[in-house]
């Protein structure tokens, strides 16, 4: 009998995993998907929200690549209850799923700052596609936005809030801004950009209370000096959709602990995307990444190790990029150790900034910063990121990145970084191209 | 599969491939939009151009959220520009860094083989860049050990 494979989440994860499964197995396989929402890239509704793509863009896979991919789904639904004994999912209508092997991939969702006020109508999070609706349906030219928190996601939004022609202001707790992806003296970069270019940044303020004031939302802030605003979103952090897998006995800390082939404490279920806590190929520490780029490898050795294979994931690696008002900012892996080695450049008439951080001679980690316009005249942004992920030792060429750090191209090639990276793939053959509902049959 | 091959002892520096690139991609000669680049050693004594590989794991299609990036019949990756949002995410997954963002158009570009004929190989008049059915390999790593032991020396003091 062909095996079931279930899978729970449509989001980068969930569609990976069923992409590669077809892949391998050219639709053999019973494959079955509960999801709460239609299958969409949360990642690309920044571009939604401020108008250069169509609401249709940010579908991953419609009813008919579902179809031609042998899907059976059950979209809409949530997963409530695994009963990992009896290998059998109920969701919340009471329907109960039968698997040979599942993958939970429920990815996060957004949560608010706990305040009073915080669910009044007017405070949004945006994380989801009905989210994303709100907000656009509450922006106008002028209007003036609030962004309560200033970490990674407020700033994938806040060129598109800015395009739509209002006024923003950025209200964080912390004593600066980024916090999780860049360093203080690269915050403190982006930060004199921002104001440069007409942002309101309020760091260090705690946000007491939200209520409404002449039709507006009032924020009351604990030093005085309350903000009104036509529309605030609060983009205050994320937490891992597993609360419906309480009572399974599956391993948990952070997310779902996995091992390397993405197997949870239960040797049939695998956990993939921001609800995995598996091995950063950085630092070899358990770790959620809660980012795209691991949703995705993860999501692909799932469907390659369901389908039968036999692949172990390397770890992935942390990384971002996000562009605020032409000002590229950039990281990647273990730049934020305190005890790491660090070398740091600072170009001020550029607006340019480096960190790279260093375990012995291999490069662990960096941080980028960069006007768009001149970031992408080199090819440095990747090849710091290869040089990360590969962990070459760089000899000599350790001193000369310290005595020029915008040189990365000479010590990426001379190291033979190449010939490490061209072997490398994550599933152990060539990927395909993506447009896969046309080869399903075979 | 044909691939670009590189032969950089052959590389004179003169930048037709640059040009030639540029012109085929964007329809006007700008070295900055290249996807070719060459770069200096020795104190520009020679040179090496570098460029895509068109990767067996092709992180920059693998990372891309919405599909953008396929693999044309010549084998080469390739940015469809009606799909790609910009985000950005394949110029920070293709660990070689060789895709990049325009900041004109807010797409990403890369070397797409100009369908199977490659303009830097036609203009490069030393045979520096050969178009050929082989296997990829580093071309440029002993080139470029041997071209910057010097460098290197000078700083170590
Ligand atoms: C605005 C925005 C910008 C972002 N930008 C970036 C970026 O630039 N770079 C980056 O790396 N990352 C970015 N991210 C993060 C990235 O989108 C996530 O890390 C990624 O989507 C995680 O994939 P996933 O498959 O784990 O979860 P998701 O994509 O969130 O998918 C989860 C799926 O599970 C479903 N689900 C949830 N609960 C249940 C349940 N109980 N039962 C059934 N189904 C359920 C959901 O409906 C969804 O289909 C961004 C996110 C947002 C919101
Ligand atoms: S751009 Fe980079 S990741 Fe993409 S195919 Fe070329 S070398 Fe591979
Ligand atoms: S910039 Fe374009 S091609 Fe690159 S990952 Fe984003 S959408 Fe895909």
């Amino acid at each position: 009998m062909a095996a079931r494979h279930l899978v729970i989440g449509a989001g980068t994860a969930g569609l990976n995993c069923i992409r590669t499964i077809r892949e391998e197995d050219g639709g053999a396989s019973e494959i079955v998907l509960v999801a709460a929402e239609r299958p969409y890239s949360r990642m690309v509704l920044p571009y939604y929200l401020d108008r250069s793509i169509a609401e249709s863009h940010v579908f991953t896979a419609t009813a008919a690549t579902l179809a031609a991919w042998k899907v059976k789904t059950h979209i809409g639904r949530k997963a409530a209850s695994l009963n990992p004994q009896a290998n059998a999912l109920t969701l919340d209508d009471g329907t109960t799923l039968e698997y040979d092997d599942c993958l939970i991939a429920t990815g996060s969702r957004a949560v608010k700052a706990p305040v009073p006020g915080a669910d009044s109508p007017g405070v949004h999070s945006f994380w989801t596609l009905e989210q994303a609706r709100a907000v656009i349906a509450g922006i106008a030219p002028g209007s003036h936005v609030v962004m309560v928190g200033a970490g990674f996601i407020a700033f994938t939004i806040l060129n598109s809030i800015l395009s739509l022609g209002a006024r923003l202001t950025i209200v964080e707790i912390a004593p600066r801004i980024l916090p999780r992806m860049v360093d203080d003296k690269g915050a403190a970069l982006v930060d004199a950009w921002l104001k440069k270019h007409g942002v309101k940044i309020l760091t260090g303020v705690t946000l007491v209370k939200i209520d409404d004031a002449r039709g507006k939302k009032r924020l009351r802030l604990k030093k005085g000096g309350d903000l009104l605003a036509d529309l605030v979103v609060m983009a205050t952090g994320i937490k891992p959709n597993l609360e419906w897998l309480q009572g399974s006995g599956i391993r948990i800390n952070h997310g779902i602990l996995v091992d390397d082939h993405l197997r949870s404490s239960v040797p049939n279920l695998y956990a993939a995307g921001d609800v995995a806590e598996g091995k950063d190929g950085v630092t070899g520490a358990p770790v959620v990444h809660a980012i795209e780029p691991t949703a995705m490898e993860h999501g692909r050795v799932v469907g390659a190790n369901m389908a039968g294979r036999d692949v172990a994931y390397r770890g992935s690696l942390n990384m971002n990029i996000v562009e605020v008002c032409g000002l590229d900012v950039a990281s990647f892996g273990a730049w934020d150790r305190p005890e790491a080695e660090a070398f740091t450049a600072l170009r001020s008439d550029r607006s340019a900034y480096r960190k790279l951080c260093w375990t012995g001679d291999r490069l662990t980690g960096a941080v980028i910063i960069g006007r768009a316009a001149d970031v992408w005249t080199t090819n440095d942004v990747g090849m710091l990121k290869g040089l990360v992920q590969t962990g070459g030792r760089l000899g000599a060429w350790k001193e000369h990145l310290r005595r020029n750090p915008f040189d990365v191209k000479p010590a990426f090639i001379a190291s033979r970084t190449t010939a490490r990276l061209l072997p490398d793939t994550t599933l152990g053959r060539p990927s395909r191209a993506p447009e896969f509902p046309t080869t399903v049959t075979r | 599969m044909k691939v670009l091959k590189i032969v950089p002892e052959k590389c004179t520096g003169c930048l037709r491939c640059e040009l030639a690139c540029s012109y085929m991609q964007t329809g006007a000669f700008q070295p900055a939009k290249s996807v070719i680049r060459v770069s200096p050693y020795e104190g520009h004594t020679s040179y090496a151009p570098y460029t895509c590989t068109q990767c067996a794991e092709g992180w920059c299609m693998t990372a891309c959220p919405v599909g953008a990036i396929t693999i044309t019949p010549a084998g080469a990756k390739d940015v469809v520009d009606d799909r790609c949002v910009g985000c950005k995410l394949c110029t920070i997954a293709c660990p070689y860094g060789t895709i990049f963002y325009d900041h004109d158009t807010r797409k990403a570009f890369k070397c797409d083989l100009c369908g199977g004929a490659p303009a830097c190989a036609e203009a490069c008049p030393t045979a520096a860049i050969v178009y050929e059915e082989t296997t990829t390999a580093d071309w440029l790593a002993d080139f470029a050990v041997e071209r910057s032991a010097r460098l290197l020396a000078s700083g170590a003091r």
